[in-house]
């Protein structure tokens, strides 16, 4: 079995935030973070992801405190404006911070 | 993993996606091509009827991309806020447009106040020395005042195809206005107007209405 040697900290790497890393949750954060709010359609085209993957992941923000869901109707169709929190916004930051610390302190 | 945090390319990737509809490009294809065939009047130069019918064009046009954006794209793409960023760019974009369209309007004055002064209008026509000369003049000026404006719109929206459109109408301005021809605005109007169909067709196929019944939680 090999050992790991020498003085790397990966304690950092055990710091990040898995609820943001998940790759489709990403996605959504990040998309989320560049825009002021959007609407449940454009995050499916913009994504790629399913209906059902996307409001499976909006749940798992939302239960975070990440995401503010605001549901309305236009017409008869329904309507779902979201937007991150400050805390969303935050979590989003310090995870970007937390990733590039890890990146940079891999060995070559 | 940059690629997914690239946020530039993100936002940028998400705010040229609301052009990927095609309706500006039609928008503009039309513009000029109701411009050619109404305000071309090779007998009496350009009538103030024309000139009216043309104005009317332009509105019905404008009234159709709007009603186009929000029964047609909207419901497909979906709705987005951008941030402060983009919204900066917006009023910067409104106050150069400002200023341009008051210089623009400030040489409009000054050429007419040359027409109606016949000292400063022999002088302009020794200068110009010949009809064709001056048409040509004419003909340049009339495209710099539709190019440059729509070029800085182009890179203030951050709408690359602005730049063809740019091009395009400055071409079709300066055409209609040296050769007193209307084909070949309408031809360049439809230059414009026909990938701007294709891609109105192509986003229709790969954008279709959410169905009924779709989880909106």
């Amino acid at each position: 079995m090999s050992e790991i040697t020498g003085s790397q900290d990966y304690s950092a790497l055990a710091e990040i935030d898995r609820l943001v890393h998940e790759p489709a949750r990403l996605a959504v954060m990040a998309l989320l973070y560049v825009v002021e709010s959007t609407d449940f359609t454009f995050l499916v085209n913009q994504t790629g992801l399913s209906w059902g993957n996307l409001s499976a992941h909006l749940s798992k923000l939302e239960e975070a405190g990440y995401l503010d869901v605001e549901k309305s109707f236009k017409g008869r169709r329904p309507n779902t404006n979201l937007r991150l929190t400050t805390a969303g916004r935050s979590a989003f930051d310090e995870y970007r911070r937390r990733l590039k610390q890890v990146l940079d302190d891999l060995p070559e | 993993m940059s690629a997914v945090l690239n946020l530039k390319e993100i936002e940028r990737r998400a705010f040229r996606s609301t052009y990927q509809d095609g309706l500006w490009d039609i928008y503009f294809g039309a513009i000029v091509m109701a411009m050619a065939a109404f305000m071309y009047r090779p007998e009496d130069g350009y009538s103030l009827a024309n000139i009216i019918l043309a104005i009317v064009v332009i509105a019905v046009a404008g009234g159709l991309l709007l009603v186009g954006k929000m029964l047609i794209t909207l419901p497909r793409m979906g709705q987005v806020r951008f941030g402060p960023a983009r919204k900066r760019k917006a009023r910067t974009l409104a106050i150069i447009l400002g200023l341009v369209v008051l210089v623009q309007a400030g040489i409009v004055g000054l050429t007419a106040l040359g027409w109606l002064s016949p000292h400063v209008g022999a002088q302009v026509s020794g200068f110009l020395a010949g009809r064709s000369l001056e048409r040509m003049t004419v003909a340049a000026l009339g495209s710099l005042f539709v190019g440059p404006p729509l070029i800085l719109i182009a890179y203030f929206v951050d709408f690359p195809r602005g730049y063809y459109i740019a091009v395009m109408m400055s071409l079709a301005v300066f055409l209609m206005i040296l050769l007193n021809q209307p084909i070949y605005a309408v031809i360049i109007g439809g230059l414009v107007f026909l990938p701007g169909l294709v891609l109105f067709v192509r986003f229709l196929k790969r954008y279709p209405l959410p169905q009924e019944g779709v989880p909106h939680e």
